[in-house]
């Protein structure tokens, strides 16, 4: 077994007419709340979405828990795309029920418990919901999962402050123990508190990778000040 | 007490100072049990590596102790709280007559001033 | 895992299909009442109702088309994608899964015509009719024996073989116009017209290379007396539409789950 979750071996990915990853070697390893961040447009969704799958490399490997995307990674892996993508014709409770017939790990009393915090009712269906209601939903689903890891796509992305701080918190109290979670966005500030390390990706290009703290001890900055600064343009 | 954190500096070290100054200041008293790591890192909104790694120190700091099974605990060693509060006091002491000394006060003057204010204050 | 897609696919178009059916009853029966009804004055009812019940029945069709589109292309190549490729199952248990449940409900909605039908128009003659049909069938049946057997038997498996096929067809042909940035839809139409032809040309190929063959072959039945001579050729004409038809389903799948796997792009 190898100390990393994810691992990206000269990962090259191209579509036509755009290089979006350009060999890119990459180690994250177990346990730890990792921040991939980049301006738009800087190869941080098609690394997610190669890493669950969605994506085959042009070259190059990717590795989630030292295997190459297929069942068995996508048996341990949470992920919340920046999309919803619930069924619309579903209600709460049948969406639980499917991740529950689908995903081992998916933990059903969790899921309702914290539904009921957030005074959800689970026999509304999500044609009746609020988008915001329904991104809700959705990350209480990814994080009922006792998963080890978890990729969080933008999730903090277009919410007020009241839900992110609700989203964050979720984030930290709930991700299972020595999971890893890998969590992109382009808002720092909001984030580098709850960041072990930071990965800052662009054009394809990895820049930097560094533990926040590091970062402040060595910068005398924040990570999002010496984002600004890598990525001025 | 709010957790407050400064953007610019690591924030496992502003977490050992507020851990220290929730502890001389009696919010965690002497002897008492402190929250699951989880728990204190939630309600810092803080990464639990981060808060694990500030409570590590202070337990080598000999503030904090743990126990295997039933958590960590706060020291009951009162004296080592106090040497930890007084070390803190003259700390900020310290900066404040620096910053004093370069506003153009000396020590008698910074004194002097001192004992003025706090008596109209009074 | 394939029984668990099953059950969910099975659950998102039941609640389309079965308020059809059922107005479908409703409305054969309806038009039955109207017409046992011998009262003056009922004529434009009887003509609303009449129309009503027979474009029902077309949309049936239609809708059984559009549902299998919409399932296919919302479900695997639109948001819900993104959930549907990251649960532990296999690309093609995708592909079967929507491909049974398609046939079932098309399966279904043919026998529910005829159902409805018979509800609109069975009485005592025409049960008697249909019966005595059947007898005809039954007698030209036995009177083939063995090869009877075996042709029904083909008969059923090109039937269900070509519809496959077609579904497959309307598959790939979603696939390949999802690569197109814009006008998804427009290249899904194309890409299936473009099938049908490529279809048209393998067949008129194989037909000219063999041509001869097929003359030799069926020219030799004209010195065959009786039941024979029509039935063996019958038996082997169908053979060579279940090989083609399970050849297309198969090119059709295989691309089918190749595209998914290989060129997926969810936007």
């Amino acid at each position: 077994m190898s100390d990393s979750i994810l691992e990206c071996r000269s990962l090259v990915k191209y579509f036509p007419g755009c290089l979006a990853l350009n060999s890119v070697n990459l180690s994250v390893p177990k346990g730890r709340i990792v921040g991939l961040l980049g301006p738009n447009g800087s190869g941080k969704s098609t690394l997610i979405k190669l890493a669950n799958g969605l994506l085959t490399p042009s070259s190059g490997q990717i590795l989630i828990n030292g295997m190459e995307p297929g069942i068995e990674t996508k048996k341990i892996v949470s992920y919340l795309p920046e999309r919803t993508y619930l069924n619309d014709w579903m209600s709460v409770r049948t969406m639980i029920d499917f991740f529950g017939d689908f995903y081992q790990n998916f933990n059903k009393s969790k899921a309702y418990d914290m539904l009921q915090r957030l005074h959800i009712n689970p026999v509304d269906r999500l044609k009746t919901m609020s988008k915001g209601t329904k991104e809700k939903v959705q990350l209480i689903l990814v994080m009922s999962r006792e998963a080890e890891l978890y990729i969080l796509d933008e999730p903090i992305g277009g919410v007020d402050p009241a839900t992110r701080d609700y989203i964050l918190d979720t984030i930290i109290s709930n991700y299972s123990e020595n999971a890893t979670v890998l969590l992109s966005t382009h808002l720092i500030t909001d984030v580098e508190k709850i960041l072990d390390e930071v990965i800052f990706i662009n054009m394809g290009n990895i820049v930097l990778t560094s533990t926040v703290d590091e970062i402040r001890e060595k910068e005398g900055k924040s990570v999002d000040a010496l984002f600004r600064e890598v990525f001025k343009c | 007490m709010a957790w407050d954190l400064k953007s610019d500096r690591p924030i496992y070290a502003q977490l050992v100072e507020q851990i220290q100054l929730m502890v001389v200041s009696g919010i965690y008293a002497a002897g008492s049990k402190l929250p699951s790591v989880r728990d204190m890192a939630a309600e810092a909104a803080v990464n639990p590596n981060t808060m694990q790694r500030a409570l590590s120190q202070l337990e080598g700091d000999g503030l904090l102790y743990s126990q295997r099974t039933s958590g960590r605990y706060v020291t009951e060693d009162v004296q080592k709280i106090m040497q930890i509060k007084n070390n803190l006091a003259a700390d900020l002491i310290q900066d404040f007559l620096e910053k004093m000394n370069r506003l153009g006060f000396d020590r008698e003057q910074t004194i002097d001033l001192l004992n003025h204010v706090t008596k109209e204050e009074g | 895992m394939l029984g668990k897609l099953l059950k969910y696919e099975l659950k998102a178009t039941a609640r389309i299909f079965f308020p059809l059916y059922g107005l479908i009853f409703l409305l054969a029966a309806l038009n039955r009442l109207f017409w046992q009804i011998n009262a003056e004055g009922l004529m434009i009812p009887r003509v609303i109702m009449m129309t009503v019940y027979i474009m029902l029945v077309v949309s049936v069709f239609i809708i059984t088309l559009v549902v299998t589109i919409q399932r296919f292309y919302k479900n695997l190549l639109g948001d819900e994608g993104y959930l549907s490729f990251t649960l532990p199952v296999k690309t093609h248990s995708h592909i079967d899964a929507k491909m049974i449940i398609t046939f079932l409900w098309s399966a279904l909605s043919i026998l529910v015509s005829i159902i409805s039908i018979f509800i609109l128009v069975a009485d005592d003659q025409s049960l008697t009719q249909f019966s005595l049909m059947c007898g005809d069938i039954a007698t030209v049946y036995h009177k083939l024996g063995l090869s009877a057997h075996l042709i029904a038997l083909e008969l059923i498996v090109v039937v269900i073989l070509m519809f496959v096929s077609s579904i497959l067809e309307i598959y790939a042909a979603i696939v390949v116009g999802n690569l197109a940035g814009r006008h998804k839809l427009l290249a899904g139409v194309g890409a299936y017209l473009g099938f049908g032809i490529i279809e048209q040309i393998i067949a008129s190929l194989l037909i000219q290379g063999f041509g001869h063959q097929i003359m030799l072959y069926y020219d030799s039945f004209q010195l065959v007396q009786g039941a024979a001579a029509v039935v063996q050729p019958f038996e082997m004409t169908l053979l060579v539409l279940i090989v083609f038809s399970l050849f297309l389903c198969a090119a059709f799948y295989f691309f089918t789950h190749w595209m998914l796997n290989r060129k997926l792009n969810l936007e």
